[in-house]
């Protein structure tokens, strides 16, 4: 296969990207997730298929590529992933004549509760009959299903274009007039989160530096040039300071199954702090962030560690030899920790995650 | 005489080690509908309901019978069919009760699996009494990971001893802990493996008793403490303490008075004579009556489990919830 033009096409960008992510110079879930969005884009309408399987399978290997490239960076596997179910959702509703439920068993009792009465809605448009595995014209299938997959695809890529608008649409009832928040880092979704209130509420912000990539000083600037009262603090005085704060509000890195996140290095002392003074803990994260993995064995950390040089410089030479320096990106955030996630679909408590992840996602590729 | 029948036919299916209550019931019932002369599809709900609870009512521990009861008749409450008649549509009943057990059967290896994620290498496992799909987990565990584990002896039936026997025969290094031992050794434990007779609606757990001490102490020590039930254990109760499991009744840990009859609300206080010294050497309490007097299960709060592995998923004990709501209500 690799002598079709077209395929060895799909390997240079596919190729491009995983070095760019392994460099780590795509960063950030979003970008991350644009990033594979459009490779997925270029696959599909290069690929050649036809059946749904061998379709299925060419974007399997291109996200299994991508995953294993940067696995820190959960939301390309969760584009992947999402982009997979809508293929499939797609297929279906193309397909499939709508089928009538006679098979029904005590198993699919348990699993998808009460039968439906079924309503089959008739079909006026007349459809091109869809063929898999055609002999004579083995394209057929693609012609007939590419545009639509193509349109599926752009649906993920308005989604996450509208990520932002969607998040901070309620902003307003979450923060209420003369409220102290608590952020830290910085965080696109938070900041334009805030924004979003602060157009309708006078309240105030204070923002930990988060050394050592300080992000809150840059998110301080962003804030007070939006004419948002902002305090800039010290990391350390975040639990000196939580008894006067109302509000926690935090951005994510990953969401996983259990509810619980990943987020900037520093938000699980926050989360700690407002726990202990009973300060509600609110995350703000885009759909695409909902990983369905868990954060099995290493409790506290991603096991992401950044430049260490960030934290002591290579100038402190005596020092570089006889200690050593960790910088981790990420920490853990346990579901306990957190009150709820205001996400583009809803706002969610912790425990309810999970079936957030079986609308979004199929449960066959969980493992890419 | 039909109930006596059905409740045979029950105690002979169990005499099968793979088949847990739940699906013993789910058999019995079928075995009772080969045999119905119910014409209707009314006489036919009335006669499984009537033999529902003639089982729950023979049997001293009912809560696990009366989940696979549940979903059977609900189950055949809902069929949708299209038969032409009655006794076609028995059949086919009957047949679906058959399958859905043979297929529930492959429930424990499911779940096996999905509990292996969380199973790290070189981990120590505290596990209590005796359950197969626990058992078949850590037997799959132990072919591709380092695992030793602790097995509560569990009184007053001491299953952990067979547990425990047969972890060292498989080669797993295991070593058994009083029921009264579990908070000296829980430092040393990484997380807590608990099988259960029942989930229920809650997200809570109803298994052999010493469970919800387990989950206390975990809970108190920080070790997660994870449940595995297959999907047909789930069961549609909201206790909300340990006396409202059904099998609870007023004879359980009632006080004994030194004449050895419970005592009764005019019971006269002791005399002088009953706290003479000599009468105390002649008081003996056996193991027999200490079992007799004690509870068999008990029920964990959801709050003390931190995840629900099941044939349907991973679940946080909140998602065990949603699926008895969609087969129960709506």
């Amino acid at each position: 296969m690799a002598s079709d033009p077209q395929s060895a096409a799909n390997q240079r960008i596919v190729e491009d990207l995983v070095s760019r992510l392994r460099r780590r110079q795509v960063v950030g879930s979003r970008a991350t997730a644009l990033e594979t969005l459009l490779v997925l884009r270029q696959v599909v309408s290069k690929a050649r298929f036809s059946n749904i399987d061998q379709l299925v399978n060419v974007i399997r290997s291109v996200g299994r590529r991508l995953v294993e490239a940067q696995p820190k960076e959960h939301s390309v596997g969760n584009t992947v992933r999402k982009v997979l179910h809508h293929i499939r959702e797609e297929y279906h509703t193309a397909s499939e004549p709508p089928a009538i439920e006679t098979s029904f068993s005590i198993a699919k009792f348990v699993l998808q509760g009460q039968p439906r009465r079924q309503t089959t809605i008739p079909r006026s448009e007349t459809r091109v009959p869809l063929k898999e595995n055609d002999p004579d014209d083995p394209d057929s299938f693609a012609r007939v299903l590419k545009p639509v997959l193509m349109e599926a695809i752009q649906d993920v890529f308005d989604e996450l274009e509208t990520v932002y608008d969607n998040i901070s649409k309620n902003a307003k009832d979450h923060i209420h007039s003369d409220e102290i928040i608590l952020t830290l880092g910085m965080s696109t979704t938070v900041q334009s989160f805030l924004k979003a209130a602060a157009h309708y509420r006078n309240y105030t912000v204070i923002v930990a530096e988060t050394a050592p990539s300080y992000g809150g000083r840059e998110m301080a600037k962003s804030l007070s040039s939006a004419g948002i009262s902002t305090f800039l603090v010290p990391d350390s005085s975040i639990y000196a300071l939580m008894s006067r704060v109302n509000k926690v509000i935090l951005g994510a890195h990953a969401i996983l199954a259990n509810g619980g996140m990943f987020a900037t290095s520093g938000s699980l002392l926050a989360a700690t702090a407002a726990r202990s003074y009973s300060t509600p803990v609110v995350v703000c994260a885009g759909q695409f962030k909902l990983t369905p993995l868990w954060n099995l064995y290493h409790e506290y950390g991603a096991l992401d560690f950044g430049d260490p040089s960030a934290v002591l410089g290579f100038e402190e030479g005596d020092l570089v030899d006889k200690v050593d320096v960790v910088n981790p990106y990420y920490d853990y955030v346990q579901p306990e920790l957190l009150d709820v996630f205001i996400t583009n679909y809803g706002d969610h408590p912790p425990s309810s995650i999970y079936r957030l992840l079986k609308e979004t996602y199929d449960d066959e590729d969980n493992e890419l | 005489m039909a109930d006596l029948q059905i409740y045979e036919s029950y105690q002979r299916l169990l005499q099968n080690e793979d088949l847990s209550t739940p699906l013993a019931a789910i058999l019995a019932l079928t075995e009772m509908m080969e045999r119905s002369t119910a014409g209707t599809m009314f006489e036919l709900l009335n006669e499984l309901k009537g033999s529902a609870e003639a089982l729950s009512r023979q049997s001293p521990n009912p809560i696990g019978l009366n989940a696979g009861c549940e979903l059977f008749i609900e189950f055949i409450t809902l069929f949708p069919h299209d038969a032409a008649s009655f006794s076609e549509l028995k059949t086919e009943l009957i047949r679906q009760g058959q399958q859905y057990a043979k297929q529930a059967l492959t429930y424990r290896a499911k779940i096996a699996e999905l509990a292996f994620d969380f199973i790290k290498d070189d981990s120590v496992i505290l596990t209590h009494s005796y359950s197969r799909v626990v058992l078949q987990t850590l037997l799959m565990a132990h072919k591709r990971k380092r695992i030793s584990v602790f097995v509560t002896e569990a009184r007053p039936r001491g299953m952990g001893i067979k547990t425990a026997e047969m972890l060292t025969a498989a080669g797993i290094p295991c070593s058994v802990v009083l029921d009264s031992a579990v908070a000296y050794v829980i430092e040393k434990v990484d997380f807590v493996l608990m099988g259960s007779e029942a989930v229920v609606e809650s997200g809570g757990l109803v298994n052999a008793v010493g469970s919800n001490q387990i989950a206390i102490i975990a809970k108190a020590a920080n070790k997660p403490f994870y449940a595995l039930a297959e999907s047909y254990k789930f069961h549609r109760m909201f206790p909300l303490s340990q006396y409202d499991l059904p099998s609870h009744n007023s004879r359980l840990l009632s006080f004994q008075t030194p004449s050895g009859n419970p005592r009764t609300p005019s019971g006269r206080r002791p005399s002088e004579s009953s706290l003479a010294p000599n009468h105390t050497a002649s008081i003996k309490i056996t193991q027999e009556d200490i079992a007799r007097n004690n509870p068999d299960i008990d029920y964990t709060r959801p709050d003390l489990i931190s995840l629900v592995f099941s044939d349907v998923g991973s679940l946080t004990p909140e998602g065990v919830s949603q699926y008895l709501v969609g087969m129960f209500a709506g």
